[in-house]
């Protein structure tokens, strides 16, 4: 059971090698990363602990998926196997239980703590033969196979929504409008084949620009409904509101083209510093957008032209 | 007409292919056969465009890989897509609108169902089926016969044949070779990065034959069964 751990280690240590990430670099920065983040969020929010459920239990879901599990199954003893399901779920949770316990939440630590724990004893993310519907399919991949592993986000994103109207909260709102956005940026996040690309008949520019035209266009559709619902009830912090919207717009269409702008590697550190900087100072993406786009054209043209 | 000069291929130091001259015409179906890691795969890959390499590709079209359907020996599926939106994806891509999918749906593939979760064959049929929606010109089948079962053997060896009637190049790889003698007007044996031979219809059976002779030989015996 020990060498699985080790087996995991190395693996994620050999993927931030692979990222350009010196590990033990990595695990600082991720640690300062979270606890820096999760004070942001505490200091704004007062749901900041019920996010931090659903984000740990999320999680664990994701170690959940049959394959896995049944590999797992094969490999090891039944014991051993749910004392392996334990310690991953439990590590998993381990930051979100210390941050909340820093922060005197001891009842939703402890109710994440014994969630986690139970969830070692089910498949909760099975290969079942239920489809679940999505209204993107005529344009596949990206927010058709997105929507359907991230579905339970967007009535959440619309109960905060309304929440923030109840409570008077602007920010809370403008909060559950980038929850949206920070999913479907996900939705690129991941690197497709490149038989995928190569299929396209279109130029590289052709592409992109129906890619990003995908991307608005079904973005607008799930963030659309908050938009309208805190126009309503915000209208005087109209400017605010169209900022952020517009920024989300913005920080898609980045990820999108940083993606390509190195594909078909995953992006790097370059990229990354690049979007990091820009969330620290937006107007850079002015500068930031074309540069990737035009890198972007140079590597797709390889492939499709 | 597709028609391969000089083509050579490394992977670092490794030569995989070594000067191939070969010329695929329309209306015709070619038979490539090799060993494992012969070069089968690689040199379809060049002709699509998806590796570099040193030699010329020239066909008819201005890009070529626009008018090819490949179809790779293990077909890749993108988790929680279903079979219809793949096939809507491939279609998209060439820009060709899917049209009555029910009834070109010649494998009774469950399209409503991920097809992440299909089986091998059912992958394999699904991606053939993605290719010939498109409205390809070229047609590269890598082992298409691979993990299929007999009917749909039967059906895409039936598939084959229309293509060529329908004056489509088709460029096919497999180890089966009663398939491959009874769809393909040539045969090309290819050895190391090499062709070695080029076999014709009527040659086909003395091939076989010499392949397994030369193949397996007295390895079997060396093998001590008890």
């Amino acid at each position: 059971m020990l060498a699985y751990f080790r087996l995991q280690l190395r693996m994620t240590n050999r993927k931030l090698d692979a990222f350009g990430l010196y590990p033990l670099l990595a695990y600082i920065l991720l640690i300062i990363a979270f606890f820096g983040l999760s004070n942001y969020l505490f200091s704004k929010s007062e749901y900041a602990p019920y996010l931090y459920i659903v984000v740990a239990l999320g999680l664990s879901i994701k170690l959940s998926e049959k394959k896995r599990i049944d590999f797992l199954k094969m490999c090891f003893k039944t014991t051993d196997y749910f004392k392996i399901r334990i310690v991953e779920n439990s590590l998993i949770a381990l930051p979100f239980v210390i941050y909340l316990i820093v922060e005197e939440r001891f009842l939703p630590a402890v109710v994440l703590f014994l969630f986690v724990n139970l969830f070692a004893f089910f498949n909760l993310k099975t290969t079942t033969n239920f489809t679940i519907p999505t209204p993107f399919g005529k344009r596949p991949f990206e927010f058709s196979s997105g929507f359907r592993n991230t579905f339970f986000v967007f009535p959440i994103a619309y109960i905060i929504t309304y929440i923030s109207v109840n409570v008077n909260n602007f920010n809370l709102g403008v909060f559950s409008m980038l929850l949206i956005f920070i999913v479907t940026l996900s939705y690129y996040a991941k690197l497709e084949n490149e038989y995928y690309v190569w299929s396209f008949s279109d130029s590289s520019k052709v592409f992109l620009i129906k890619k990003i035209r995908t991307a608005l266009l079904f973005s607008t559709f799930l963030s659309l409904p908050i938009v309208i619902f805190l126009i309503l009830f915000f209208h005087s912090e109209l400017e605010t509101l169209l900022i952020f919207w517009i920024l989300g717009y913005a920080y898609l269409v980045t990820v999108i083209l940083a993606k390509y702008s190195i594909y078909p590697y995953e992006i790097n550190i370059p990229q990354g510093v690049l979007i990091a900087v820009s969330l620290v100072f937006p107007p850079l993406l002015i500068g930031i957008i074309p540069y990737f786009y035009s890198q972007s054209v140079k590597r797709l043209k390889t492939i499709l032209e | 007409m597709i028609k391969i000069q000089q083509l050579s291929k490394f992977y670092g130091k490794n030569e995989v292919l070594n000067g191939i001259n070969l010329s695929f015409e329309k209306g015709k179906v070619y038979g490539i056969v090799g060993d494992n890691g012969s070069g089968k795969t690689t040199l379809f890959r060049c002709i699509s465009g998806l590796e570099k390499y040193n030699g010329k590709i020239t066909s008819d079209y201005s890009v070529l890989k626009n008018h090819i359907g490949l179809l790779l020996t293990e077909p890749y599926f993108f988790d929680k897509i279903t079979a219809r939106e793949y096939l809507q994806l491939m279609c998209n891509a060439r820009n060709v609108q899917l049209e009555n999918l029910d009834t070109q749906n010649i494998f009774d593939l469950p399209l409503k169902q991920y097809a992440s979760t299909y089986s091998t064959g059912m992958k394999k049929k699904l991606a053939l089926t993605a290719i010939l929606l498109q409205k390809n010109e070229c047609f590269i089948l890598d082992e298409p016969f691979n993990g299929v079962d007999i009917q749909s053997n039967m059906i895409i060896s039936e598939l084959i044949k229309k293509l060529k009637t329908a004056e489509k190049t088709v460029v096919i790889s497999s180890h089966i070779f009663s398939t491959l003698a009874e769809t393909c007007d040539e045969i090309h044996l290819l050895k190391n990065g090499q062709f070695v031979r080029k076999v014709l219809k009527e040659e086909f059976s003395s091939l076989e034959a010499e392949m397994k002779y030369f193949t397996i030989g007295n390895r079997i015996d060396q093998l001590n069964i008890y």
